[in-house]
């Protein structure tokens, strides 16, 4: 296939050079380096690339034109953007500028057939009208969930010293994870990070009323919602 | 009437569980081994009233499942043999972890009562408990007690009568996981109960149903569920989906969850002194800098506790058996069964005796160590001393062995008890008689001297001493890359609240391990000893080179001068020189010498080799034999020294000690190890492995050292 792969900060280079030739009828490379916001060296570095790539042309002091290909090439990202970015802002119902950035992000790791099942998705709830029930609840729903409820999660071990959180979920690549659930490490159980031996390897844990000790790779593998500041009252243990 | 019924104490790690055990039983305790696995297991007899009452003190252990040997062995327990009570003992000021335990406990089909131990504690936690809610929840009568103080045992005695008493067994009440987990063990429960052919046991379906639910390994496993492990797949997968947990942690997740339902009710704080005296002390001790010095001078004072302390008694056991002897051969009618007599004095009493003056050392250490677990400072040496262990694919809890090994291996092979995981625990006995033992020092102490430079006499020693732990680290790497491979399980430990323990139970738990050591070791090392003094008399030579009897009879006639003194004992000595040279131990010491030879051994060293297999002390005196060195009963080392100077190279004397200090693990080793690791194969593949390494070592060192010397 003529698609071969390329790196997604270039995917990144053709796609803002497309939009910067719609917007301008050409591209500079200054044009370029204002908007990906980095400096004129890596974009001559970038556009070098893409040209040995056969997706653009390129020859110094003229603007940057795309080949055929190359047109092709940025359709189809900049589709791909426009349906997640889509699919963030009307059904995640997330802000304009955070659609955008997480779509940026999602685009380059998401493959063709995915993306066609969650433009089919997006667009079954937005216009189905078996959908209206679903629309209105997450109109409602949507926007109450904040920030940091969710992306508040950290593993255990990259706690401080003295510090608490209360355990969100323990990932399934635990070894032993029975073993850690019968001493109470399930979800909802608070705990403090009470220090670290010496050599590192090990790390005490308080969780109801005593104190456990585990190797730090294994905490790695439990998620915490760390609690803000330290609490000197562990009484939530019990009444939790 | 009387009618002996069984109770069953059952409860978390540092619950409290021993001390309730030992108030129930008091000193009439049997203390046994499960088969095959190295869980002790106790019981003893309780008389309430009319009834006699035997109690078994199940491990202590978190949860019903069979993720270790102790979870294991207790349900086994549970399910093979008939219980008519469950005594369920609660750490009071931990309630939360330690219901956890009774939730799956209650599920048994055997009548339960609740033991909220170490109320005191919970007290001053400012914990106040709804007892009766409780008692509603579960469906079972809760007792207060605090163990340590014996309050609450008479009315924990009277309940549990009550309780045995009764016209009817009341269980305790199912407990509810909610619609959908209820719905999936219902149909679990019918599924098992229509199993064809039946299936029957002491404990009802249900109880089944939950854990195979639960996906235990143990349950999952019995023959007669296997028709039903698919349909136990999907309904788990199905469950998990629906709930949205983890297909493994689904069961205890709903547990805690209903732990945190009674508890919301049933327990308040009302005092907010939450900081405990324990956490001041840990966040010293186990400190990232602190920790490993204070954990050194703890060990240095139980050292100095077991080998210093104890040394008058060492030195009384030795007059003793000294006396004991000599006592015998007094009063023993000359002339008859002459053998017999000095079969019990020189080879029993000698040989055993020889072992038990150990005796001492072995009890101090047992306290020792009993009060290090007991305060729970066990627990933080081994998170203390982890880190750098590990990277030798051992425990932080094999340091302690390792270290007592320098003392001596018997003690420190049942030290390593304390190691819970399996495969750590056979690794540490496998290389601890590396660690060079005190009796190997006698031997250090009589060659170096001879052969060294004094400037280079400590470096020597040193350089013994390394080697061993060095080849004992290396060892132990070996050991887990092949034999014990993949034994990195899954290290998760409780560091229990500091607790002073009970005076009573540290003598108890000193005796309990100083009788096993007396009992099993006792009677191997017997028979080896009269194996040994075997090899060394027989067959017993009756023509001598000289007539020594005439000689020395000549001698004593004179004047007992100092000059025909001195006499006699050479020639005494050379007496036992043709005796030993004629005997087994003389003879196999030729052939194994064609063997030793490459190491530089010549036939002498190799029959007190033989010496060194009863205990590594005897091969300085076996050496002394040969070496035709008068016994003059004080300082006899430098007359053998004065011997020995000239017949060896320094590279010879090097490579005996280190001959010594590899090879053979003494008789007494072998045994502990033995009993320790109860397969023979292990205790061989140790014998073995170690000659073997210690005759590869010791030929390249010699083979190489003759380049250069």
């Amino acid at each position: 296939m003529q698609n071969e792969p390329i790196s997604s900060s270039l995917e990144d280079y053709l796609e803002a050079i497309a939009e910067i030739i719609e917007n301008k009828g050409h591209a500079h490379t200054k044009d370029i380096a204002d908007r990906m916001n980095v400096k004129m060296p890596s974009v001559t570095n970038a556009i070098q690339m893409l040209a040995a790539k056969g997706l653009i042309r390129y020859q110094s002091h003229t603007p940057v034109t795309l080949t055929v290909r190359g047109t092709e090439r940025a359709a189809v990202i900049r589709l791909r953007h426009a349906a997640l970015k889509n699919f963030f802002r009307t059904l995640l119902k997330l802000e304009e500028d955070e659609s955008n950035q997480t779509a940026c992000k999602v685009e380059h790791i998401v493959g063709e057939k995915v993306m066609s099942r969650f433009v089919t998705l997006t667009e079954a709830i937005m216009n189905r009208t078996d959908c209206e029930g679903l629309r209105d609840y997450l109109n409602t729903t949507m926007p109450t969930i904040s920030a940091d409820s969710q992306e508040d999660v950290v593993a255990l071990d990259t706690l401080e010293v003295g510090q608490s959180g209360i355990v969100a979920h323990v990932s399934s690549n635990l070894r032993g994870i029975k073993k850690f659930a019968d001493l109470g490490l399930v979800s909802g159980t608070l705990l403090t990070l009470e220090g670290h031996a010496p050599f590192g390897d090990l790390l005490r844990v308080r969780v109801m009323g005593s104190s456990l000790s585990m190797r730090s790779r294994d905490a790695a593998q439990i998620w915490v919602h760390p609690a803000r500041g330290i609490p000197e009252d562990h009484s939530r243990e019990i009444i939790l | 009437m009387k009618q002996t019924f069984r109770v069953a104490l059952a409860g978390n790690p540092n619950c409290g569980k021993t001390t309730i055990f030992n108030l129930l039983t008091g000193a009439r305790q049997h203390v046994g081994n499960y088969p095959g696995v190295t869980v002790e297991r106790k019981s003893g007899i309780v008389h309430v009233g009319v009834l006699e009452v035997e109690v078994i003190d199940l491990p202590g252990i978190y949860s019903l499942s069979s993720s270790s040997p102790e979870e294991k062995v207790a349900f086994k327990e549970l399910m093979d043999t008939p219980v008519d009570l469950i005594l369920n003992i609660v750490d009071a000021s931990n309630p939360q972890r330690n219901l956890y335990l009774t939730t799956q406990l209650a599920e048994l089909g055997i009548p339960m009562m609740l033991v909220f131990n170490m109320a005191d504690d919970a007290y001053r936690r400012g914990l106040k408990f709804n007892l009766p809610v409780l008692e509603h929840y579960f469906g079972i009568p809760i007792v207060r007690t605090v163990g340590a103080k014996g309050i609450g045992t008479e009315h924990l005695k009277h309940v549990m009568g009550n309780l045995l008493s009764a016209p009817e067994r009341k269980l305790p009440n199912s407990l509810r996981y909610g619609t959908h987990l209820d719905q999936a063990i219902q149909e679990l429960t019918a599924r098992i109960e229509s199993l064809n052919p039946p299936f029957s046991s002491r404990i009802p379906a249900r109880y089944f149903a939950i854990k195979l639910l639960e996906g235990d390994d143990g349950v999952c496993r019995m023959k007669p569920f296997t028709p039903l492990m698919e349909e136990t797949v999907t309904l788990r997968e199905k469950l998990a989906i629906r709930l949205g947990a983890e297909i493994e942690t689904l069961l205890p997740d709903s547990r805690y969850g209903m732990i945190s339902g009674a508890c919301r009710e049933a327990v308040r704080i009302t005092n907010e002194r939450r900081r405990q005296i324990s956490d001041d002390i840990d966040r010293f001790i186990t400190n990232r800098y602190l920790g490993l010095p204070i954990f050194l001078g703890v060990m240095f004072l139980i050292f100095f506790l077991t080998f210093f302390c104890s040394q008058p008694l060492v030195n009384f056991l030795e007059w003793f058996f000294g006396a004991l002897a000599d006592v015998i051969n007094r009063f023993w009618p000359t002339g008859q069964l002459d053998f017999v007599r000095s079969l019990l004095t020189e080879g029993i009493i000698g040989g055993v005796g020889g072992v038990l003056v150990f005796l001492p050392n072995i009890v101090f250490l047992f306290l020792g160590i009993a009060f290090l677990e007991g305060t729970g400072y066990m627990a933080r040496a081994a998170y203390v001393m982890d880190g750098f262990m590990h990277r030798f694919g051992l425990h932080g809890k094999s340091f302690i062995p390792m270290l007592l090994g320098f003392g001596c291996t018997v003690p420190a092979v049942m030290a390593t008890r304390s190691i819970e995981s399996e495969k750590d625990r056979l690794t540490t006995i496998m290389i601890l008689p590396l660690m060079s033992c005190g009796a190997r020092l006698p031997i250090y102490s009589l060659l170096i001297p001879i052969f060294f430079a004094e400037k280079f006499q400590a470096l020597v020693m040193w350089t013994i001493y390394l080697i061993g732990v060095l080849l004992a680290l290396a060892g132990a790497r070996l050991l887990k890359s092949t034999l014990f491979k993949g034994g990195d399980e899954v290290y998760v430990m409780e560091l229990p609240p500091y607790r002073m323990p009970t005076f009573r139970s540290l003598l108890l738990h000193m005796w309990e391990r100083t009788l096993l050591y007396l009992r099993k070791a006792g009677t191997l090392i017997l028979a080896a000893s009269i194996v040994l003094y075997l090899l060394n008399t027989l067959p017993v030579k009756t023509q001598f080179s000289k007539d020594y009897e005439g000689k020395i009879a000549a001698l004593e006639k004179k004047m007992p001068s100092q000059e025909a003194k001195k006499e006699i004992r050479s020639l005494e000595a050379e007496r036992n020189f043709e005796k030993l040279e004629y005997s087994m131990a003389g003879r196999i010491g030729r052939g194994l010498s064609y063997v030793l030879h490459p190491l530089g051994f010549d036939w002498r060293v190799s029959s007190a080799l033989i010496g060194a297999f009863a205990a590594k002390e005897l091969f300085v005196s076996q050496l002394g034999i040969l070496f035709s060195v008068a016994d003059s009963g004080d300082g006899d080392a430098s007359s053998l020294q004065a011997q020995m100077k000239g017949q060896y190279t320094p590279l010879q004397a090097f490579c005996i000690m280190l001959f010594c200090l590899i090879s053979i693990p003494c008789i007494g080793t072998v045994a502990v190890v033995r009993r320790e690791t109860g397969s023979n194969f292990l205790t061989f593949l140790q014998f073995a492995g170690l000659t073997l390494t210690a005759y590869l070592v010791t030929l390249i060192v010699y083979q190489a050292g003759r380049l250069f010397f």
